[in-house]
């Protein structure tokens, strides 16, 4: 057996994984990444309308300061955020968000040079950092750019398929290179989940298709709880169809929502800020229309472009007009766009405290697939990107500073045992000769988790959710893989990663039942208020043999009281 | 005449590759159900599923931003996922892997010479010296300059159709040239004569054959042979103010 050995193994080539990286090799850690994907292939890619920091570049009335970005994102996470990392984020967001600049990212202009920032929602001043509607990709090209500077080492097209634990201990992993039979033990002093959102567990996701959630299954098999997982985003605006997001940079360049018959229909849900508002309450807005008769063919409304004009659109909004284009055969300049709402991001994940820390010592998570929590129970636009960045640096630099010195090698009898404990893991499910197809079961669990664990939620649906997923995962037991071999087995991962999402699906349906309150994105038609005095509390779901066992622990206040929140 | 239905029955046939096998490459046709506004990578996933947990292909966005799934279908260099299906319910459609690159598995190609030729013209920026507190200052213009090229997404697709590698397969590719030149082309960057000097030989501007194939293939419309020609005029113009500064200093009469 060969083990491989780093100080700091970070899974996950996206944007936080990438910014982890380099800040870990700055330090001069022995550091690599492992993704599933080419880096330059993970969702980050895909991140469009903008990244938030009070550069104060825009023209307004008042500068903008970075408290008042910490004070948008606290009210728009429903005051479930812990206030002390908001303010961390706004803060060094400033210079985090420079610093891309300086390697690269090629961000739109104002007048005078600097970066441009638009508006977005929930926010009350335009702080969204953009590079015309393709933010995400040019900031990941960026990244990956000082990655291949750095020389750091990549395995690319690797699955973990364990954490390896010793003394309460998070040691390294059990890897497999997709092309190759042989599952690889790697040794780390530190290791660092990167590897964002499950998206793929909802029919309808913006997300794409590799978003299994595989990290933080990975860390709440190893006993680490989950934190907030019933705070699933809706995004207010995926092409009808494909469910690809549309940015909302598409409304804050000033596009409107328009019912069937004709309505701004905003006016009546976030007076004040239109189609600016958040993100939770314009997805609870379209979803009503369209329930209440007011939608298109009962599916969409409509987002309107036309007025903004050929040359704005095609100057700042060219990516989403190619993506209308190709996937709806619509140009937005001469027509209005079908949208829906789809999920879009995880505002829950793994704990972690400012430093990328989870509770389990060894083990650092950042970007989508941690909690911190900077985003409470609703994140702002252009909170997520910065996230990455932020956050990604920090734990970058912490798991430098863990990962210096200390034992680096005595592990060689533990790996080998636990190869040897997972392939008989491995033999008893290849020998497994069932009749249920795990494509079928995806299917299922997918719809089930849009049309009753969704944006809006009531007991009922939530119930028969829970007894859905039980079945989903007895059934899982009776899932044959044909395919022997793990070299090029889509079947195994497929398998393997639904087993993980079964269970995340279950944390999301407990904490959203047991939650009887309304706050952010968790709607419970049954229960439509906020209710602090009992909820303002975050959720953790420890797995146990006998499925999830829910606690919970207090959100951090600091200068910002919770107050009722209207738009 | 009756008019032709077009069939609701998307026919692929895919040309496989298992290193393992006898034969090791062979050509399959499989039959997918389609709906409405389906593309070509949501068939290929569904066979997938469904028929050959054995079928090679990589993915990820599925919205043409990542660049995963570029491919070769009827010929012609492709995203699977920008590709609609209606237009290939005529008649049963071929599909191979990307051109250029030695396939891995079926539709699995070995991309390390790409990014071999990518980490070659060093594309990291080098910046011009400035404080840490504030960004470069850049006008529109100059950023307009860039983005075209900035658009890549390094699928692969412009490797796959030019024919320069024909003559050189150490040409450094059209994607790698329009990279040099977003780097060449940004104020931002200290280097200027390192990045033309890097790409004036055969292997670099000067193997294009100038047939524009890979601006007419590329799904996010970067025009490589544009940025060839620009670096080109460059580099000309600077040897042509060189000879004209060496004629001038030995006309000068010497003491």
């Amino acid at each position: 057996m060969d083990l491989l050995f780093h100080d700091i193994l970070i899974i996950g080539g996206g944007l936080a994984g990438l910014r982890a990286a380099i800040e870990a090799k700055k330090a001069g850690r022995d550091v690599a990444i492992l993704s599933k994907v080419h880096p330059l292939r993970s969702h980050s890619v895909a991140a469009q309308g903008g990244i938030n920091a009070a550069l104060g570049n825009a023209p307004a009335p008042v500068i903008d300061t970075w408290e008042n970005h910490a004070f948008d994102t606290i009210k728009g996470s429903d005051y479930l955020a812990d206030q002390d990392a908001v303010e961390v984020m706004c803060q060094e967001g400033i210079h985090r968000i420079i610093e891309m600049e300086h390697w690269g990212t090629l961000f739109s202009r104002t007048e005078e040079g600097k970066i441009a920032q638009r508006p977005f929602g929930g926010a009350g001043f335009p702080r969204a950092c953009y590079a015309a509607d393709r933010t995400g990709h040019n900031l990941l090209h960026a990244l990956y750019e000082q990655v291949m500077g750095l020389q750091i080492p990549i395995y690319e097209e690797w699955y973990v398929l364990s954490l390896v634990i010793e003394d309460g201990r998070c040691v390294g992993v059990l890897a497999l290179n997709f092309f190759q039979e042989e599952t690889v033990p790697i040794y780390a002093k530190v290791l660092l989940l990167a590897t964002g959102g499950y998206g793929r567990i909802y029919h309808r996701s913006t997300n794409a298709v590799i978003n299994t959630g595989s990290g933080c299954f990975l860390a709440y098999q190893a006993g680490v709880p989950l934190e907030d997982m019933e705070f699933v985003q809706f995004h207010p605006t995926s092409l009808y169809g494909a469910n690809i997001l549309i940015t909302e940079g598409a409304r804050g360049e000033g596009g409107y929502l328009i019912n069937a018959k004709g309505e701004r229909f905003m006016e009546r849900y976030a007076p004040h800020l239109m189609e600016l508002g958040p993100r939770d309450i314009v997805a609870r807005a379209i979803q009503t229309e369209i329930n209440e008769g007011r939608g298109f063919e009962g599916e969409f409304v409509h987002l309107d472009l036309r007025h903004l004009g050929r040359a704005k659109i095609m100057d700042r909004l060219p990516g989403i007009r190619q993506i209308a284009m190709d996937f709806a055969g619509i140009d937005p300049i001469l027509n209005p766009i079908p949208i829906q709402p789809a999920q879009h991001y995880s505002m829950g994940g793994i704990p972690t405290n400012r430093d990328g820390e989870t509770p389990l010592p060894g083990l650092f998570a950042a970007g989508e697939c941690a909690c911190v929590s900077v985003h409470g129970a609703n994140r702002l636009g252009g909170n997520s990107l910065l996230e990455t960045v932020v956050f990604g640096a920090r734990a970058g630099k912490k798991a430098a500073q863990k990962a210096e010195g200390g034992k680096s090698g005595t592990y060689h009898t533990l790996f080998q045992e636990r190869l040897r404990a997972f392939k008989s893991e491995l033999e008893k499910i290849f020998e497994r000769k069932g009749k249920e197809l795990a494509f079928q079961l995806r299917d299922e669990m997918k719809s089930l988790m849009t049309y009753q664990v969704g944006i809006f939620r009531k007991e009922s649906d939530l119930w028969s959710a829970r007894e859905k997923i039980k079945e989903l995962k007895g059934r899982l037991l009776h899932v044959g893989v044909k395919q022997r071999g793990l070299a090029f087995n889509y079947e195994f991962i497929q398998f393997w990663e639904l087993e993980g999402m079964l269970h995340l699906a279950e944390v999301i349906v407990e904490g959203a039942l047991t939650r009887k309150e309304s706050r952010g994105s968790h709607f419970r038609v049954d229960y439509p208020q906020r209710d602090d005095e009992h909820w303002l509390r975050h959720t953790l779901a420890f797995k146990t043999p006998e499925g999830v066992r829910l606690d919970y622990k207090e959100a951090t206040i600091t200068s910002y009281p919770p107050k009722e929140r209207t738009y | 005449m009756m008019r032709r239905m077009k069939s609701s029955l998307l026919t692929l046939r895919i040309k496989r590759f298992h290193k393992e096998k006898i034969p090791q490459e062979w050509m399959e046709t499989f039959q997918v159900g389609t709906r409405k506004g389906m593309n070509l990578l949501e068939a290929l996933l569904r066979i997938q599923d469904e028929q050959d947990g054995t079928l090679s292909f990589r993915y990820s966005c599925r919205g043409a931003v990542c660049g995963s799934c570029a491919m070769k279908v009827n010929g012609e260099l492709v995203l699977a996922c920008r590709t609609h299906i209606e237009d290939l319910l005529e008649k049963s459609t071929l599909i191979e892997p990307l051109p250029y690159f030695p396939v891995i598995r079926d539709l699995i190609v070995d991309m390390s010479t790409f990014f071999n030729h990518y980490r070659k013209i060093e594309p990291t920026l080098h910046g011009q010296p400035i404080s840490p507190q504030t960004e470069y200052k850049m006008n529109e213009d100059e950023r307009k300059e860039i983005d075209p090229y900035i658009q890549c997404i390094l699928c692969g697709i412009c490797f796959g159709s030019c024919p320069a590698f024909e003559k050189d397969p150490q040409f450094i590719g059209p994607a790698m040239l329009a990279k040099a030149y977003r780097f060449l082309a940004d104020p931002r960057d200290r280097r200027d004569e390192e990045i033309l000097k890097a790409v004036n030989n055969q292997q670099g501007v000067w193997g294009c054959k100038t047939v524009f194939n890979c601006v007419k293939v590329c799904p996010k419309e970067v025009p490589p042979t544009h940025a060839i020609v620009k670096m080109r005029g460059k580099l000309l113009r600077d040897k042509l103010a060189s000879i004209i500064s060496r004629l001038l200093s030995l006309s000068q009469p010497t003491d």
